[in-house]
């Protein structure tokens, strides 16, 4: 009879210190736990509730415009900072983490349409109604940073003794930040108004979009190129980040084209049926970009292939006035006219989160912060709301047992969440109630023309009655 | 020249008619009459113009007529390139052409006589025009200037120009046409662009996990990187600089090193080389004393096999030399002598010397390969298979076929003249075997041929007398004299059995060869035939032990339960008990074990001779007397089959529900309720049929749900999916850290996408990728860049490379 013993050396088995975790051995042999795919789907179930509850996206709202906030722009160089402009001309820039305004930048007579940070940070440009282009040097981040810490170290610091002069010293200091004025470093007059700025990525080039496109230098007081095309104005323009002499626009006759700058024309042109309000192109596959449609859907192209959409996004009730990917390149944020703001998959047809809150009126612009952690939503009552982009993320430092925990809940839930009772609760979301009415109209009405389309197929010969894919159904052509 | 004023002049009236013509719309003949009146109030020059000019061409009467409105004017085709001369000019460009051109259109344009009496247009040309006749040509423009210096050169060129139509200025395409094209060149440059990101992007989309924290640049996280980076400033930091440095390997020791290296190799070189030519000799001799010498070292048995078994023979003929003779076993004079006047006890060193005389025998007569104990009792196992084979034969057969062996091993009589049996005193005890075997052996004989006489009906009876068991028990009572007499072969009894399977596991022939006879006795009995060079005598022995207990086996295996048990024990020794009259304890007791299996042996087959054996129906049907199976199945189907569809409950008058129970029980059962009770039977019969086992009688295949399990099942495929087994198998495996060893945990719950809070993405930057290059997850987890020297090396590399 063989006897099998344990055997186990001092040396492995010896801790460096007391802290050590104890070595524990375990049997990996899956006939000694029948349950482990019960146990699980069990933990999957709790983690998708936990989710649930720990689901508190909003972080804070930053108030101080008189207007609705008519656009944005972040800071590529600097996370905290982030410009806002409102329909009354006021820019401001603000401190995310403090939630507070920085620095304002008069100038603008009429709405300030758009906003753009120079890669390295250092410019921000803006133009409006107002058919002014205006250049400011944007304050270096470190005056900020000295806003809060600085005043409490010092106080910790100094002694009673000047307790009361460093008050007063304080207040001055919060006065002069929170009424420090920038003056434009120049301004440039156009002709007619503008709707839209972009920035080059890495370059000294930005675009304008009013009755034509123009590309400026920041040097020069007039365009350094300009595209004019049809009649109508074009409302909206980006450049591609991987390919900084790609761009894309969007015109008033619900065109939306790409232009190459160092051609003298465009390259694809895509007539819908509809007018796309913006666009973003995805930072990490330079030949996509998604397009906010007016009727309520966005519209993922292949820069390459225009003739059909390669996926449509689906869940807005209202008209999206605004689109902006996450630097990652795998989710979006959309804010809509529906008052509400959703984070779409970048190749899903449906939304993942939606978010709202009572006070929250139309959303008119929206931006993925550079660390693809937050989302900051601009909205018509003259609010900047802050938000996390995974509505139940633990913020602040997590221990690594803590993060390995999160992330296997996250791959439990994401390995079950086929299972109904699951998807149930991952699904499930609060609407309020113009959008839930408005949802279940849509609903109805999709419903009732699917139907009659099906009826209409029924009782015609084959072949003659087509249904269109909902890809190319709000594509009218690709202008050759 | 008279063209280009009246060009002019022209164009000013044309401009003061489309100015006129702001008014309201007029006909052209009211216009007309209207300017005719109009004439004198108009300022003379124009009118002077007007009429000098058309004097010029013939005093016409209608010049107000020509003052078409532009547009309409340019109706007419011959306008219409006008207006595609704003492109840029050629090089080889001459003026007098342009010149030329537009004199012919002018001419074109402006009729000398208007007979028609609408003005001439699109839809209504000159007849001159329909007809192709007096049109203005180049010749026509040439004609005056015939004779003047250059005209020779200038009708040269125009004769060139029309036979060369390469340099003829076509008009441009119109605007939309020449966009496309541009658009179309465009694209092509774009979708290269892109183009290019493809692979780029196919690996990021394909890969497990992209990761944005690579970026992080903590600077020196160790203090081995700040030391490697130090620089030494101060006058007292590069004294110590200096000091350590020298302390490092000087060049000398590098040398002395690298020679040192270079000998080893140059070395084993050589070795080599000698070995290569050592295995080329072809010389018997030299190998056979090589090998002898390599023997001797004892080292070559660890290399060689052969030598191996050599050396594993030479050890077990040691090993029967100690058991044959016991030399260690105290059974010396002086050993015994020891012992019985009890000295071992008494003295210390007397007991050491003793045990250490015994522990040479353990180690002398222990068995050498213990590797396959278990070969030996399957050997047995075949041995029994042959004997339950011949048990089949008929008695007679089996009689035959025992005398034909009894008689040849009683021919063969060889006796080897070389090994171990060559051995004089071996060959003395083989001679005496091989005469108590012979005389064995007749005697069997002479029993065949009563047997064959009596018929099988005695075999029985002979069997009891074949007398072994009477041997056996003589054997008892003779052991303790006997046992000391032969020594030689009473040890081997013991354990010959267990020896030589385990050298025959080792397929050690030589050994077998010259092993003692009594071991030849458990050879393998199928080789038993060919090897007739062993030994006869125990061959015979053998065969008619295997005879004799098969026969006896026969008798027993009908009813005995230990059966197979005993004749394992029992066989091997039978052979010595037969061979001589002596045997051990251990036999006895078989021996005993054995005269009781006869007898139940005797029993049962007295009973057996009035049982008939039942048919195999006959069996099953006594057997399940009691139970009626197929009714209990039917019951038990019709309950599963009420649980699964249940069947809807008749309607049952209840007084008091519904209805005042006099009334109710006078109308019976309401309608509504039969009808109901009606679509539910129904509907249980169409459950009924749509069963799977609704037409297996005798089968019941349950279709119950399992609720509790039904939640962990999809109703479709869930989408990245393609088929079932695909889904079934990427759910197969848990990924938790209870079921998976630490190591893989991290990889298996990897989020797709890792990043890290406050840490600034950049969009994507352009690098070659291998498209045939597969997706690699061996990222590190957390991949941060601790030295940035290192990566502005690399880049320089990179730059290198290219």
């Amino acid at each position: 009879m063989r006897i099998k013993t344990i055997s186990r050396s001092v040396d492995e088995f010896t801790r460096e210190r007391s802290q050590d975790l104890q070595r524990v051995f375990h049997n990996f042999d899956p006939s000694l736990r029948p349950m482990e795919k019960a146990v699980e789907y069990q933990r999957a179930l709790t983690a998708a509730k936990l989710e649930k509850i720990f689901a508190r996206p909003f972080v804070g709202a930053m108030d101080g415009h008189r207007d609705g906030i008519s656009c944005m722009a972040k800071n590529p160089n600097y996370l905290k900072g982030i410009f806002s402009a409102s329909m009354d001309g006021d820019i401001r820039l603000w401190d995310i983490a403090t939630r507070r305004t920085v620095c304002q930048f008069p100038g603008h007579q009429g709405a300030v349409r758009g906003l753009t940070v120079s890669t390295d940070g250092n410019v921000l440009v803006s133009c409006g109604t107002d058919c002014n282009v205006r250049l400011w040097s944007v304050p270096r981040p470190s005056l900020e940073d000295s806003d809060l810490s600085s005043e409490k170290s010092t106080e910790v610091v100094h002694c009673l003794f000047f307790l009361i002069t460093l008050y007063s010293l304080v207040l001055l200091f919060i006065l002069i930040t929170s009424f420090f004025l920038s003056q434009p470093s120049a301004v440039y007059t156009c002709k007619n108004a503008l709707l839209a700025v972009d920035h080059q990525f890495e370059g000294d080039l930005f675009a304008t979009a009013g009755a034509q496109l123009d590309i400026w230098n920041h040097n020069r007081s007039q365009p350094v190129q300009s595209f004019t095309s049809g009649s109508h104005s074009v409302i909206s323009v980006r450049f591609n980040p991987g390919e900084p002499d790609i761009l894309a626009t969007s015109s008033g006759d619900n065109h939306i084209s790409i232009y190459d700058i160092r051609m003298s024309s465009a390259a694809r042109k895509i007539l819908m049926r509809t007018k796309t309000n913006s666009i973003a192109w995805n930072p990490m596959e330079p030949m996509n970009f998604t397009a906010a449609n007016e009727d309520g859907n966005c519209y993922s192209f292949d820069g390459r292939k225009n003739e059909e959409a390669k996926c449509v996004h689906k869940d807005h009730v209202s008209a999206v006035m605004d689109i902006d990917f996450s630097p990652t390149g795998r989710e979006f944020v959309t804010g809509s006219y529906d008052r509400s703001v959703r984070i779409f998959p970048y190749n899903g047809g449906h939304s993942r989160e939606i978010y709202h809150t009572k006070r929250m009126q139309r959303v008119f612009c929206v931006k993925y912060s550079s660390d693809a952690t937050y989302v900051i939503s601009g909205s018509d009552d003259t609010n900047l709301r802050l938000w996390k982009a995974k509505a139940s993320e633990q913020l602040g430092v997590i221990l690594p047992r803590e993060q390995k925990k999160h992330e296997y809940n996250e791959a439990v839930k994401n390995r079950y969440k086929h299972l109904p009772e699951i998807k149930r609760i991952v699904r499930h979301r609060h609407l309020p109630k113009p959008i839930y009415k408005a949802k279940a109209e849509s609903r109805a009405m999709n419903d009732a023309k699917r139907r009659k389309d099906e009826r209409r197929k029924a009782h015609s010969a084959p072949g003659t009655v087509v249904t269109e894919s909902h890809r190319t159904r709000r594509i009218i052509k690709e202008v050759e | 020249m008279g063209g280009l004023k009246r060009k002019s002049s022209s164009s000013a009236k044309t401009l003061a008619k489309s100015k006129k013509k702001k008014g309201p719309h007029l006909p052209n003949s009211i216009l007309k009459v209207i300017a005719n009146q109009k004439r004198p109030l108009n300022s003379d020059e124009e009118d002077d113009d007007v009429i000098g000019s058309d004097d010029e061409h013939g005093g016409d009467l209608y010049e107000y007529e020509e003052g078409v409105p532009e547009e309409e004017s340019r109706k007419n085709n011959r306008y219409d390139r006008h207006d595609n001369y704003d492109y840029e000019l050629p090089e080889d460009f001459e003026p007098w052409i342009v010149f030329l051109v537009a004199c012919h259109c002018e001419s074109k344009s402006k009729p000398v006589l208007f007979t028609e009496a609408y003005p001439e247009g699109e839809f209504n040309p000159t007849r001159d025009v329909l007809e192709g006749k007096n049109v203005l040509t180049e010749e026509d423009f040439l004609a005056p200037l015939e004779g003047t210096p250059g005209y020779q050169k200038t009708s040269k060129q125009i004769a060139r120009m029309r036979k060369d139509t390469k340099h003829v200025v076509h008009a441009p395409l119109p605007k939309p046409q020449r966009e496309r094209l541009e658009r179309k060149a465009v694209i092509g440059l774009v979708d290269e662009e892109f183009s290019k990101w493809v692979h780029l992007v196919k690996k990021n989309r394909e890969a497990p996990t992209v990761y944005f924290n690579q970026d992080v640049d903590l600077g020196y996280s160790t203090v081995g990187a700040i030391a490697s980076e130090f620089q030494p400033r101060t006058d007292f930091e590069k004294k110590m600089a200096s000091v350590l440095n020298d302390s490092e390997v000087s060049m000398e020791d590098h040398i002395k090193d690298r020679n040192h290296i270079a000998k080893m190799r140059s070395l084993l070189f050589r070795h080599e080389l000698k070995s290569k030519r050592i295995k080329k000799i072809k010389s018997k001799t030299y190998h056979r004393l090589k090998n002898k010498d390599l023997k001797n070292s004892s080292l070559g048995a660890l290399i060689d096999p052969e030598m191996a078994k050599e050396e594993a023979m030479r050890q077990e003929a040691k090993r029967v030399e100690e058991r044959m003779t016991l030399k260690h076993k105290n059974t010396g004079k002086w050993a015994k002598r020891m012992i019985s006047r009890g000295l071992n006890v008494k003295y210390d060193g007397t007991k050491a010397a003793i045990a250490e005389q015994l522990q040479m025998n353990a180690t002398l007569s222990r068995k050498m390969n213990s590797m396959r104990d278990g070969s030996s009792s399957d050997e047995s196992d075949d041995e029994e298979e042959l004997n339950d084979g011949s048990d089949e034969d008929t008695p007679s057969r089996l009689i035959a076929k025992a005398k034909e062996k009894t008689l040849r091993a009683l021919e063969d009589d060889e006796v080897p003249n070389a090994g171990l049996m060559s051995l004089p005193f071996m060959a003395r005890a083989m001679k005496k075997k091989n005469e108590e075997a012979n005389e064995e052996a007749k005697r069997a004989l002479e029993e065949y041929e009563e047997w064959e006489n009596s018929g099988g009906e005695n075999s029985k009876k002979t069997v009891n007398v074949s007398g072994r068991r009477v041997f056996g028990a003589t054997a008892k009572v003779e052991a303790p004299k006997e046992s000391r007499k032969d020594s030689d072969n009473f040890y081997d009894d013991s354990d010959s059995d267990n020896d030589m399977a385990g050298i025959e596991d080792n397929n050690i022939e030589p050994v077998r060869d010259n092993a003692s006879p009594a071991r030849n006795t458990i050879t393998d009995t199928e080789k038993f035939d060919d090897d007739v060079a062993g030994n006869p005598a125990s061959k015979t022995t053998f065969d008619v032990a295997m005879f004799a207990s098969g026969s006896w086996k026969k008798m027993t295996g009908s009813k005995n339960t230990e059966s197979k048990k005993a004749s394992k024990k029992t066989r091997a020794p039978t052979p010595q008990a037969q061979d001589k009259k002596g045997s051990r304890d251990e036999e006895s007791e078989d021996s005993e074990s054995e005269a009781e299996e006869m007898v139940d042996g005797v029993l049962t087959f007295a009973s057996k001779e009035t049982f008939e054996v039942p048919s195999q129906a006959e069996l099953i049907n006594r057997a399940f007397a009691g139970d009626d199976v197929l009714d209990e199945f039917e019951k038990d189907k019709e309950e599963v089959l009420n649980q699964e569809v249940p069947k809807p409950e008749k309607p049952v008058l209840v007084p008091g529900w519904g209805n005042w129970t006099d009334i109710q029980r006078k109308r019976g059962i309401s309608k509504q309720m039969v009808q109901k009770h009606e679509a539910e039977k129904k509907e249980w019969e169409q459950g009924l049929k749509t069963r799977k086992d609704a037409r297996l009688k005798h089968v019941i295949i349950s279709e119950k749900v399992d609720k509790k399990a039904e939640k962990l099942h999809t109703t479709t495929l869930p989408f990245p999916y393609t088929s079932k087994e695909v889904f079934e198998h990427s759910m197969r495996m848990p990924i938790g850290p209870e079921f998976n060893p630490s190591t893989i945990v991290g990889e298996l719950n990897r989020p797709e996408v890792v990043k890290k809070t406050g840490v600034i993405i950049k969009p994507v930057k352009f690098e070659e990728v291998n498209p045939n290059d597969e997706v690699d997850d061996e990222h590190p987890r957390n991949h941060q860049k601790q030295r940035p020297k290192k990566k502005t090396s690399r880049r320089q590399g990179k730059v290198k490379s290219k």
